[in-house]
């Protein structure tokens, strides 16, 4: 062993070029001074939330450690977790489907029951969609015809809200 | 500018200005930054070269030395003092060196100091180059630049033995303290390492 030590002389006379190695002049004068201004300004040098966390709970550092060491492991759980996403959204999405078919297979089923419910509603939606176009209001992305009142403007049907205004002299 | 020509050794503690480690430790623990501050200037040049010479890069060693003596600060209060402060210290710093170098795999970017004066002289260089060329100052920094390059192809846990022990001049036991295993561990990464370096080098060393 130590004849083989000695084989690394020469290496290790070269590795001492590295103790010649120095920082920028001055570089150790504000070294100190800049970590304690960082210690006053709150820095607690953790890094990273999870390097904190780590630190502090050694079964879950063992565990971020684990991960970090084998990121396609982690490739594979986020491909894992999308995949069930996935899966879960088109469930929900079936029994949706599912539950809108078994609703109007009830009230096929059960007709009075039905029209008794909804009778008012349909009533009230028939009659407000006059109204709604009475008032003259219409949505439309053109700036000119939604401003417009539509229904007055041909006078087919005169809007209820329009009330005529007439002015006369000497009133006072 | 103090040069990193020999390890650095720990300021005598007897001395009227080297107060005992283990005093301004417990000082700092109570959050006085006096004697963390004189803590850091005690360790500061220790810290900065084994991170230096690990990263090769002078902003990379600056930024990690300064947050190892951070992290240090805010962790004193687990700091339970079965090792010295130096070795807790330095577990600190090299922990956050091998983490950064996994992050930073693949993406090495050299920003070498300069070498200082001493370089010229020192007999053992000079022995070294002398008999290779006789343009001296040329040939220190290439090999300068070739040590650097042949030490980023090892492994961070080679590099990291080679580094503290014959850059630092770290000894075995406590190497194995600061990284975590054991003296076999170290002895034998250590001769790896060398191994390795020697293939690397072999234009500029015996085998």
């Amino acid at each position: 062993m130590s004849e083989k030590n000695d084989n690394f002389q020469d290496l290790k006379r070269l590795l001492k070029l590295k103790r010649h190695e120095i920082p920028p002049p001055g570089f150790y004068n504000h070294f100190s001074d800049d970590i304690m201004a960082r210690i006053r300004g709150g820095e607690s040098g953790g890094g990273h939330i999870l390097e904190r966390i780590s630190s502090e709970s050694t079964f879950l550092g063992a565990w971020l450690r684990f991960f970090e060491a084998r990121p396609g492991i982690i490739g594979a759980a986020a491909t894992g977790l999308c995949m069930l996403l996935l899966v879960a959204v088109i469930l929900v999405d079936h029994s949706e489907s599912g539950g809108a078919a078994g609703g109007m297979l009830i009230s096929q089923a059960m007709p009075a029951a039905t029209d008794a419910s909804a009778s008012p509603t349909v009533a009230s939606a028939v009659t407000l969609a006059p109204a709604a176009d009475n008032s003259g209001i219409t949505v439309s992305t053109n700036p000119v015809s939604s401003l417009q009142p539509v229904a007055s403007l041909f006078g087919s049907q005169p809007n209820p809200l329009f009330q005529p205004v007439g002015f006369t002299q000497g009133a006072r | 500018m103090l040069a990193m020509s020999e390890p650095a050794t720990v300021p005598d503690q007897n001395s009227p200005t080297g107060a005992l480690e283990g005093d301004l430790v417990r000082r700092a623990r109570r959050g006085d930054l006096k004697a963390y501050d004189e803590l850091v200037k005690r360790y500061q040049e220790r810290i900065y070269a084994t991170i230096y010479h690990m990263t090769a890069n002078h902003e990379d060693a600056n930024d990690l030395a300064q947050e190892a003596f951070i992290k240090a600060f805010s962790a004193l209060k687990s700091f339970k003092g079965g090792s010295s402060f130096y070795t807790w210290l330095y577990r600190i710093a090299v922990n956050k060196t091998i983490n950064f170098l996994k992050q930073r795999r693949n993406k090495h970017h050299i920003s070498l100091n300069d070498l200082d004066f001493n370089a010229e002289h020192d007999p053992d260089l000079v022995a070294l180059i002398s008999d290779k060329t006789p343009h001296r100052e040329v040939n220190l920094s290439e090999l300068q630049k070739k040590l650097n390059e042949a030490l980023l192809k090892l492994s961070e846990p080679h590099r990291m033995v080679v580094v503290l022990h014959d850059v630092q001049g770290v000894s075995h036991d406590e190497i194995a303290e600061i990284v975590g295993c054991n003296i076999g561990t170290v002895r034998s990464r250590l001769f790896y390492a060398r191994q390795q370096l020697q293939g690397y080098l072999a234009d500029y060393v015996k085998s």
